[in-house]
């Protein structure tokens, strides 16, 4: 299916929506299961999300006319060493 | 005697002193005339020169303040006592960080000089700071004030910071504490959050103007990468270091921004104009990115949380299902559904017997006088009734136990298939063990609802799809159909069938080979 993934926002709101509602005891039982079933999709979603481990920094630099383009990532080497510890 | 002239000094005709030239200072003598008043003004000039030839500073209050088109100020220092008109050049004046107002004291350095135009004596000024506070404050004062009247600090145009950002965009420098603290903070909390980072000066000559595009180029941008929360940083330092953060054209880029910004200036103490503008305020970079970005270890134990009462109750639901099956299975009459026809049944059979004795006695002087009769008499024979009754009372029971049997197999069933699709979804389920309960039961239950009945000499026939056959309008000729005896099964052909008339007398002529044929033992006989 071409549907966007779920936003990490989404995702936790639907989950906590399907366990309210199935925990406030008006779902059948047969329902119950279907619900389940959605609600472990979402908790995959979620910890995909949550467990990504990208964690770079992305440049951005001035392009043509006012527009934003990507510029490479910030290294180690770029974030100069601390010349005085005590100013943070 | 006539006195005769002298020959040197004649009163009449003394000229008084020769007129000398004017040489460094010297005072003209009243002979010379009234001097020119271009000649007076460079004198005074020249004096002033002299006795002030270096640059000075006065103290004062500012009066008469006037910005010229031309960006001269023109001013006037006074005091108590005296006044000296000012003037600065827009060379010295654009450089002022404050705006100078009447009634402002203020230390002025420069030169003393008179304007010859109009004999003016005046202060060139070339620096000017206010007395008593410095001129960043005083300048920070001031626009505070100019941009809050302007309503740029108001908290309703402030706007939330969103919990659970897609990326978070940085105007910071590269390099410099301020991105290596949020770097940092955000690899700890939440590594796979996307940082996009536009670099910026953040201190010094036209570090304003680049902090102010910079944020204007993100926000203008940001839906193209996600981003919803802007970060505009620098580490800690003096107010000189962080004026850039007071400038008007930052604070006005801020609060044009649709994308809400984090102020992380500077250090806990540091309050800048960009801070009072951005919709929340940071004391630190680090402080700003952990507002930014979620502790990812907390969402992901909430999110366990989640799962963990999604399971339970699930499992509860099946639980409670299931103890309802069970407690039905148990129940007195599903366990034995004949009980309650057990009773009427063997009452039957005593009526029958007594009956039966009472006519044989009854009818045996009588056997002459009705014999004609009693052949017709025998079909309405009390036990060929009370036979017949016995017949529809064991096949209700068969019946019921049927339907029950049908019935709990058909519970255990959706009950099976259930709990396999929650197995199948989470393969850590625990029901294994109450669906062999389920099973179990389910065989006793079937263990007892028809074998005993086959044995007795019932069966039952099924058509070719499996329906049971309870009707003779199931069947029609030559049908196949297939009977279960209580030791195989025998498979047939339908030849005709007939249903019994109403008023439930057997229609002898019944010719389906499958039909249990009545023997005569069975039969009440009145003639015994």
């Amino acid at each position: 299916m071409g549907k966007a993934k779920l936003t990490f926002e989404k995702a936790l709101e639907a989950l906590e929506r399907i366990v309210s509602e199935i925990e406030a005891g008006k779902v059948p039982l047969e329902e119950s299961i279907d619900k389940y079933a959605q609600g472990v999709k979402l908790v995959e979603r979620c910890r995909e999300i949550l467990d990504s481990a990208e964690a770079k920094i992305q440049l951005l630099a001035k392009g043509k006319g006012n527009a934003l383009e990507e510029a490479g990532e910030l290294t180690d080497e770029d974030v100069e060493a601390p010349s005085d510890p005590s100013r943070d | 005697m006539s006195t005769k002239p002298l020959p040197f000094f004649d009163p009449q005709k003394a000229r008084g002193p020769r007129e000398t030239p004017d040489v460094g200072g010297k005072q003209p003598t009243s002979s010379s005339g009234p001097m020119s008043v271009t000649l007076l003004v460079s004198r005074i000039k020249q004096a002033l020169a002299d006795r002030f030839d270096q640059s000075i500073q006065v103290v004062g209050e500012i009066s008469n303040f006037k910005r010229h088109s031309s960006g001269h100020l023109y001013f006037r220092l006074k005091d108590a006592n005296a006044a000296i008109d000012a003037v600065m050049f827009k060379a010295s004046a654009k450089k002022l960080k404050f705006q100078p107002t009447d009634g402002l004291e203020v230390v002025a350095s420069g030169r003393v000089d008179v304007y010859e135009v109009r004999g003016q004596l005046q202060l060139y000024v070339e620096h000017l700071t206010p007395k008593g506070t410095g001129a960043l404050e005083l300048a920070f004062r001031q626009m505070r004030e100019k941009l809050q009247g302007e309503g740029l600090f108001d908290p309703a145009k402030k706007k939330p910071i969103c919990r659970f950002a897609r990326a978070i965009g940085v105007v910071t420098s590269p390099t410099g504490a301020a991105i290596r603290d949020i770097r940092r903070t955000t690899q700890r909390r939440w590594p796979g959050m996307a940082v996009y980072l536009l670099p910026a000066l953040v201190q010094g000559e036209g570090a304003a103007a680049q902090l102010a595009e910079a944020i204007s180029l993100l926000d203008a941008d940001a839906h193209r990468y996600g981003i919803d929360t802007i970060i505009v940083a620098r580490g800690g330092g003096s107010i000189e270091d962080l004026w850039a953060f007071n400038e008007e054209s930052v604070a006005r880029a801020i609060f044009a921004a649709r994308t809400p910004i984090i102020s992380g200036v500077g250090h806990e103490v540091d309050v800048t104009i960009s801070d009072l503008v951005a919709d929340a305020r940071a004391a630190t970079p680090t402080a700003a990115a952990e507002m930014a970005v979620c502790d990812a270890a907390e969402l992901r134990t909430q999110v366990d949380g989640l799962q963990e009462r999604l399971s339970r109750t699930v499992q509860a639901k099946l639980e409670v299902s299931r103890r309802a099956l069970t407690a039905v299975l148990r129940s007195v009459v599903y366990r034995d559904p004949t009980a309650a026809i057990r009773t009427p049944a063997q009452r039957l059979d005593e009526l029958t017997h007594r009956l039966r004795a009472g006519m044989a006695g009854l009818l045996a002087s009588q056997r002459r006088r009705v014999e004609p009769a009693a052949n017709s008499l025998a079909a309405l024979h009390p036990a060929t009734l009370a036979e017949r009754a016995h017949g529809r009372l064991a096949r209700l029971e068969d019946r019921l136990a049927w339907v029950l049997g049908g019935l709990s197999k058909q519970a255990g069933q959706s009950l099976a298939v259930l709990e396999r699709r929650l197995a199948a979804i989470h393969p850590r389920h625990r029901l294994r063990l109450a669906r062999q309960h389920v099973s179990a039961a389910d065989r006793q239950l079937q263990a007892m609802s028809y074998h005993s009945v086959l044995q007795r000499g019932f069966s039952v026939t099924r058509t070719a799809d499996g329906k049971i056959l309870r009707s003779t309008g199931q069947v029609h000729a030559g049908l196949r159909i297939e009977t279960q005896l209580s030791d195989g099964k025998i498979r047939s052909t339908v030849d005709e069938s007939h249903a019994d008339s109403a008023d439930g007398k057997e229609n002898t002529d019944m010719k389906t080979k499958h039909r249990p044929r009545r023997t005569d033992t069975q039969q009440g006989n009145l003639f015994v």
